[in-house]
């Protein structure tokens, strides 16, 4: 029964397109020289299916001290296939040339309890033209200080997992708000542009990285996730508001109108009040540069500093974290080689949060057709955690990857 | 002797057969239409394209269509709108120095190039008359139009509404007017056109369809 349900639905859906083929086969001779009219909302989605053989350490994911997304049993590495991405991207053209978009992410990882995560709702108006204009957005987001997520529904462009330093800007760079970003085309060379954001929904930001420390990982979060802690049933928000204070952040990009260089200067504040409880003060500044010396090279390197506090606890930390990536592509193929620096240091005295390390990834990516890419990945990790762990995991593992997108 | 002042008697007619010929033929290609595009307002539409639909019996092609280019500067296709007569190869440069993946899925041709700045990719000959629309599959705003028309003798209009189809032969054409948000049927706007002595002056009307095509992303937010 159910079998036939399906094929009458399939029948069904079917049936317009047939028809649509002979009427446009028979309408008119100069059938060719029609438009098709273009849909004013579009749907896109991707999937990308993993098969990873991990280091010893258990994964963040299921609260371990491991650095990267897929962790081992402790006393063996393990292998395991996964879906590491789905996601469901929708866009609409409005009236008055306002445009919105949103994107749903499945992640199959046990800790998000397989609810859609929300990862972006906004509507966005621009004004004037590609050598000067402004725009105004607001809605759900992620701050925009990534260099690495560039790629379709925000995954990395160059690896298949970003840095240490992006991959925390977008575990917990939600947030709900509005920005306004002007740009403008100087001297005929330069291109400036100026994004002022405030929103509300970071009085955790900067937790994660306090307790937990450091990560690599390209699990896309949503707006509506909740976040591991080492400690058993602990987690973080990624959204949380109790003080009723905005966040305020700032992105400075200038390049050249070639896109041989491109300079980016962000800055974060989130203005917790420490009388709260639960409320953690968060500000950190970055500094970003993308270079292509040569047209099939990319060189991508960023700078990250910042400091998060939490009175109630004595947990506050100091951070900072750099990468820096050589990418060479040709045609349809690209090799990465990406150095990872990363640290927290306590500023509280004890507990020590202390979290150092390094990283070394090399990927190659290889897309073919509009729809496919396959990717492999090494990632070498050293690093040492004093608290909660006090461990040194190890993290070096492969993934091999195969990503549709429709 | 004789048979050699023969050739060259011969020679010299044939040398005056073909300068005579190709001066009437250069008189011949003098021929214009002028006209404009408008809608029902009156007003000129710009971007329209007048071609002739037909090539009448004795005016052939007088030349391959040359080379064309379609260029991507700044995550939109430059120009937005190309019109090529059917044969053209045309060339897709990737002025940014970012990654485009060009594609169609048309009648007229499909295709799909992944394309780098500073890698070129072999031209694409377009052999089939008809509409082929371009989109980026990473940039989902950008979109392009590559007209592909069945004769050399086509024009785009101004941004009056104005257009001149040049250098044709003395003969009466099939001319049609089209426009990517036409709601006319290209069969709605045929005229036939006697080019002679005097220019003749055409206008052809055209209703549009609202716009609705995709803003680009023009700030920092978006995909690479």
């Amino acid at each position: 029964m159910c079998g036939l349900s399906v094929a009458f639905a399939l029948l069904l859906g079917l049936l317009p397109v047939c028809l649509q083929v002979i009427l446009i086969d028979v309408s008119s001779a100069w059938g060719q020289y029609e438009v098709e009219e273009e849909s004013p909302v579009w749907v896109r989605g991707l999937l990308d299916v993993r098969i990873a053989r991990s280091g010893r350490s258990s994964s963040w994911t299921s609260r371990g001290p491991g650095k990267t997304r897929y962790g081992g049993r402790e006393t063996a590495r393990a292998t395991r296939l996964s879906v590491s991405q789905l996601a469901l991207e929708l866009g609409a053209a409005l009236p008055w040339d306002m445009v919105a978009r949103a994107q749903l992410n499945w992640d199959p990882d046990g800790y998000t309890n397989d609810r859609p995560l929300l990862i972006e709702a906004y509507l966005r108006k621009e004004w004037g033209e590609w050598a000067q204009g402004w725009g105004l957005q607001t809605g759900v987001m992620n701050m925009p200080f990534s260099l690495e997520h560039t790629g379709p529904a925000w995954t990395p462009q160059y690896t298949l997992t970003p840095s240490a330093l992006n991959s925390w800007l977008w575990e917990e760079g939600h947030l709900v708000g509005i920005e306004g970003e002007w740009w403008r085309v100087i001297q005929s060379r330069l291109r400036l542009g100026l994004l002022l954001g405030s929103g509300f929904g970071q009085d955790q930001a900067g937790h994660l990285l306090a307790v937990r420390g450091w990560v690599l990982s390209d699990a896309l979060h949503g707006v509506n996730s909740d976040l591991p802690l080492p400690a058993r049933g602990q987690h973080v928000p990624a959204f949380d508001e109790q003080d009723n204070r905005p966040s305020i952040y700032a992105w400075l990009t200038v390049r050249d109108l070639r896109r041989q260089a491109e300079l980016g200067i962000g800055y974060f504040d989130n203005l917790g009040d420490q009388d709260e409880r639960g409320v953690w003060g968060t500000r950190f500044g970055t500094l970003g540069v993308i270079l292509h010396p040569l047209p099939q090279v990319d060189f991508v390197s960023q700078y990250l500093v910042g400091e998060a506090r939490h009175r109630p606890c004595r947990c506050g930390v100091s951070f900072h974290a750099f990468y820096a990536l050589l990418s060479w592509h040709h045609r349809s193929h690209r090799i990465s080689a990406r150095y990872d620096v990363f640290r927290t240091h306590n500023q509280d005295g004890l507990p020590n949060y202390r979290d150092r390390g390094d990283a070394v990834t090399l990927a190659y990516l290889f897309e073919f057709g509009l729809q496919h890419r396959v990717g492999f990945e090494y990632i070498f990790v050293q690093s040492r955690h004093a608290q909660p762990f006090r461990s040194s995991p190890s993290d070096d593992g492969g993934q091999l990857s195969y990503r549709f997108r429709y | 002797m004789r048979s050699l002042l023969k050739a060259s008697t011969f020679r010299v007619a044939l040398s005056l057969g073909s300068w005579l010929a190709l001066t009437e033929c250069s008189f011949a290609l003098a021929g214009e239409i002028n006209g404009r595009v408008i809608g029902p307002d009156g007003e000129g539409i710009a971007q329209a394209v007048v071609f002739v639909q037909t090539l009448p019996d004795g005016v052939s092609p007088l030349a391959p269509p040359a080379a064309a280019h379609m260029d991507q500067v700044n995550e939109q296709f430059a120009p937005t709108l190309l019109p090529i007569p059917v044969g053209t190869a045309v060339s897709f440069p990737n002025q940014d120095q970012i990654h485009h993946h060009v594609y169609s899925f048309s009648r007229a041709k499909r295709f799909e190039i992944p394309l780098y700045r500073g890698e070129e990719e072999a031209p694409i000959i377009f052999d089939k008359e008809g509409v082929v629309k371009l989109g980026c599959n990473i940039h989902d705003w950008m979109a392009g139009i590559i007209l592909v028309v069945p004769t050399p003798f086509y024009a785009v209009t101004a941004g009056d509404g104005s257009f001149t189809l040049r250098d044709l032969p003395a003969a009466t054409y099939p001319v049609v007017s089209w426009h990517a948000r036409s709601q006319t049927s290209l069969e709605e706007t045929l005229q036939q056109v006697s080019v002679d002595e005097q220019v003749p002056n055409v206008t052809f009307s055209l209703t549009l369809k609202s716009g609705g095509s995709r803003r680009p992303i023009r700030g920092s937010r978006g995909y690479r």
